[in-house]
């Protein structure tokens, strides 16, 4: 591989780093897919590979807001939270009142409504993860480990600890199981892949996507070339947020049901794709492509894992040694393309 | 006094390349032990890169430095403090977090199974402090000193090192008045303790104060070694540092009936007095002055990225207080660190350049990227960028290159008052003849120019009018022409305004 690639620049068809990155980490993906196929019975197959886009889709949605973030050099370690929050609150607010004991009642609003306000609510997460780390400028790594907390928080009281599924109107479940084409393709899936085409749009062929690269690859220069780098980093948390909020109503849909523990390590998982895909920690370098198919190097890796008789408590361990081998390997990938 | 006759430090033939520059030039003098020698010269006179080789930062061509009798060729900054030589940066080297013993002894702590132990450096170091500052607590948090007081900190720290030289680079630029007196103080019980020190400074005053011996330089070469008693006076000593040095051809520009375009009143922060001037269209004004004198510092006010007080005012109008405020009234800022202000080096020339006026590469949010490519290929013919692609990393261009990218971020903001903070600094002579062509050129389509400038030759050379700055005050302001008095300017920078009638 490598040595096609050199030979390639030798011939002066110079690539990006980007580019370069990309194309590394998609070949990771195709690679470690057809290595797990050799040692896992049944693996080699286009359902297979429908199955680890569709199992993921919620942690690709989280993402897209966590890639434009770490970009910018910023993290949300929040979105997990939001996911777990905006779904309690969505069905919190969409209960009928007066049921049987407070786990049962709730506000009765029109679903559309319950699910709006449940928007709003992770809108607020986001705003406050902007205005500590903007205004107030906090490492943004400790806001938005604390506001995970809060909204977490939040979740668990709203639901005392467990959840909320009963007394709900029976159109709260349809967003969340719309099936296309008598496929197994459900709505929120065809939402996903249409927010990664949207992302990278955004972020290769627009003002808004390069200002995300300006401030994270240096936010002094940024802000003396005349950005405002405070009104965009609030903007990429609002997103961000307003994603996982969407992410956890359509969860809520999908399960009718609102979870204070839904959603739990998902930010880690959203951070992990992300640095799996080749998107720099430091900020100012990355992409939306690389993201989705680290996502997918991941999924591959933890179900290969399962289908190869190792028990799901190894998964962790699995994850840990493929960031760490990412890491290394694009580090070193870059150095040697760079020498 | 006898002390005084052996040598502490010597060079012999001490020479340094740099690709295309000879930097310092077959130097040789001798620095007397227990005395406090002075090294003055312009900028870029070869001083720093003198002391780069002293204490192990370079490593020179060809040439040998001797200290205490000893052939010394350090590879590192430990070697050369091994070697007996320590120095004092302008920017301190002291941890706040910790107290002033556990600062003393920073780096070289002794220890036992991994723990810190007590120890006789510890003893040594404290009452080195003791004896040049006693009313320094041992105890006290470094973060509760004056600047002064770790500057002595700092000071003993080189002294309890057993270092017999020390190398102080501008050691006053931070320091009120007060505090130099007392710095002073304690360099000159350093001496009585038979150190030899190395004093650096643009302060013509401090050297005649405090010095024993000076030594020039100028154009990387030794121009004297003597006993400050046989320099008669700061007239001779400048006259030794400029020489006879031909400065860049200055042409008169018709510019008299220009009407002002920038009017600043009162201008101040924590550095600067109440400074106030205006600039004139199609003028290029130089800002001079040392280092510290204010010329940044009056370039980030009226770029809105700093707060001030007093008026700013652009054609009649105030400008807001952000940079984004001041690109959209007119003006754009090259600042003055390309690297960590001005440059994305890990962006393309094609990334970098447009982004100072975004509306100009894209219609409602939308990038257009021929438009983009247009800018960036635009600007790489006429500054001469020399890169394979405009895809290239601007972290893989060379200084010139670089600042000429940032000056192309500036030109695409389609300013009609540039700032530019030291445009040529760290870079090649081809470079800068470019870049003053451009300024020129600018000039003469009528836009205004600020340039701050820590280079006599550069202000000399296109500026029409001349502010001299001097510890953040407007001494005094000159237009350029062929009856400019370069030593009065020197004189008036270095703090010599209440010497006139020298």
């Amino acid at each position: 591989m490598s040595v096609q690639l050199k030979a390639k620049m030798a011939k002066g068809l110079k690539m990006s780093d980007e580019a370069f990155i990309t194309l590394l980490v998609v070949s990771a993906a195709v690679f470690i897919f057809l290595f797990a196929s050799l040692l896992v019975p049944n693996f080699f197959q286009f359902q297979n590979v429908v199955n680890l886009v569709t199992n993921n889709w919620a942690v690709i949605s989280l993402g897209v807001g966590v890639t434009f973030l770490l970009v910018s050099g910023n993290f949300d370690l929040s979105v997990g939270g939001i996911v777990a929050l905006s779904g309690v609150l969505a069905v919190w607010f969409a209960q009928a009142p007066g049921g049987a004991n407070a786990l049962a009642s709730g506000f009765g609003m029109p679903t559309w409504m319950a699910m709006l306000f449940a928007l709003f609510g992770a809108l607020a997460i986001g705003g406050l993860n902007a205005l500590f780390v903007v205004r107030f400028k906090i490492p943004s790594i400790i806001v938005t480990l604390g506001t995970m907390l809060v909204a977490r928080g939040i979740a668990q009281v709203i639901t005392h600890g467990s959840q909320r599924n009963t007394n709900l109107p029976d159109n709260f479940g349809f967003l969340g199981n719309i099936y296309l084409f008598g496929t197994s393709i459900k709505l929120p899936v065809v939402l996903m892949l249409v927010l990664v085409c949207v992302a990278v749009v955004i972020e290769k062929r627009t003002i808004f996507g390069r200002l995300t690269f300006w401030i994270g690859a240096n936010p002094v220069a940024a802000r003396l070339s005349g950005i405002k780098n405070a009104r965009h980093q609030t903007h990429l948390y609002l997103f961000s947020a307003a994603i996982a909020g969407m992410v956890g109503i359509l969860l809520a849909s999908e399960f009718k049901s609102g979870f204070s523990s839904r959603g739990m390590l998902m930010e880690f998982d959203a951070l992990v794709i992300a640095l799996l895909g080749g998107v720099a920690i430091a900020g100012g370098f990355g992409s939306v492509v690389g993201m989705f198919f680290g996502a997918l190097i991941l999924a591959t890796v933890t179900s290969a894992a399962t289908g190869l008789v190792l028990s799901p408590d190894w998964q962790y361990i699995l994850k840990a040694i493929a960031v760490f081998l990412a890491i290394v390997a694009q580090t070193w990938a870059l150095t040697l393309k760079n020498r | 006094m006898t002390q005084q006759q052996s040598s502490a430090l010597s060079v012999e033939g001490l020479t340094k390349d740099y690709p295309g520059v000879r930097a310092v030039d077959n130097v040789s003098f001798t620095i007397k032990q227990g005395a406090i020698h002075c090294l003055v010269g312009e900028n870029g006179a070869g001083k720093s890169t003198l002391v780069k080789m002293l204490t192990g930062v370079l490593q020179p061509t060809s040439g040998s430095i001797t200290v205490a009798g000893r052939r010394h060729c350090p590879r590192n900054p430990q070697e050369a403090r091994d070697g007996g030589i320590a120095t004092l940066f302008q920017e301190l080297h002291v941890v706040d977090e910790l107290t002033v013993k556990e600062n003393l002894t920073l780096g070289m702590e002794a220890s036992r199974f991994g723990f810190l132990v007590n120890s006789k450096t510890d003893e040594v170091a404290i009452e080195t402090l003791a004896t040049i500052e006693p009313s320094i607590d041992p105890e006290a948090r470094v973060a509760s000193l004056s600047v002064a007081q770790k500057q002595i900190l700092e000071i003993s720290r080189a002294a309890s090192s057993g270092a017999s030289v020390i190398i102080m680079d501008e050691p006053t630029a931070a320091l009120s008045e007060r505090e130099v007196e007392r710095l002073f103080a304690v360099i000159r019980r350093l001496r009585d303790a038979n150190v030899t020190v190395v004093y650096i400074s643009h302060k013509l005053d401090e050297i005649f104060e405090l010095g024993d011996d000076v030594t020039v330089f100028r154009d990387g070469k030794h121009i004297v070694t003597k006993p400050l008693d046989e320099v008669d006076g700061r007239q001779q000593l400048i006259e030794l540092m400029i020489g006879r040095t031909v400065f860049q051809q200055y042409e008169p520009r018709d510019i008299a009936d220009a009407e002002p375009i920038l009017q600043v009143e009162h201008l101040k922060t924590s550095l600067l007095k109440d400074v106030s001037f205006h600039v004139n269209k199609g003028e290029v004004v130089g800002f001079y002055g040392l280092v510290g004198a204010g010329k940044t510092e009056i370039a980030r006010a009226i770029y809105g990225a700093d707060k001030f007080s007093g008026s700013v005012r652009f054609n009649g109008k105030e400008i807001g207080p952000t940079p984004h405020d001041a690109i959209a009234a007119g003006i754009a800022l090259v600042p003055e660190e390309r690297r960590t202000q001005g440059l994305f080096t890990n962006l393309t020339i094609r990334e970098n350049v447009p982004v100072m006026n975004l509306e100009k590469i894209s219609t409602t949010g939308m990038l257009s990227p021929s438009r983009e490519r247009q800018a960036a290929e635009h600007f790489v013919a006429q500054l001469g960028i020399a890169t394979s692609s405009i895809e290239k990393h601007t972290e893989k261009l060379s200084g010139g290159n670089q600042q000429k990218v940032v000056l192309a971020k500036c030109l695409f903001a389609e300013a009609d008052l540039l700032l530019l903070d030291e445009p040529t600094r760290g870079v090649d002579v081809g470079a800068k003849t470019e870049i003053y062509d451009v300024i020129k050129a600018l000039a003469n389509e009528g836009k205004s120019i600020c340039v701050f400038s820590t280079e006599l030759e550069e202000i000399l050379g296109i500026c029409d009018r001349i502010i001299l700055l001097y510890e953040g005050m407007l001494e005094e302001e000159l237009l350029n022409g062929e009856d400019v008095d370069i030593a009065h300017i020197l004189n008036v920078v270095t703090g010599g305004a209440e010497h006139k009638g020298q």
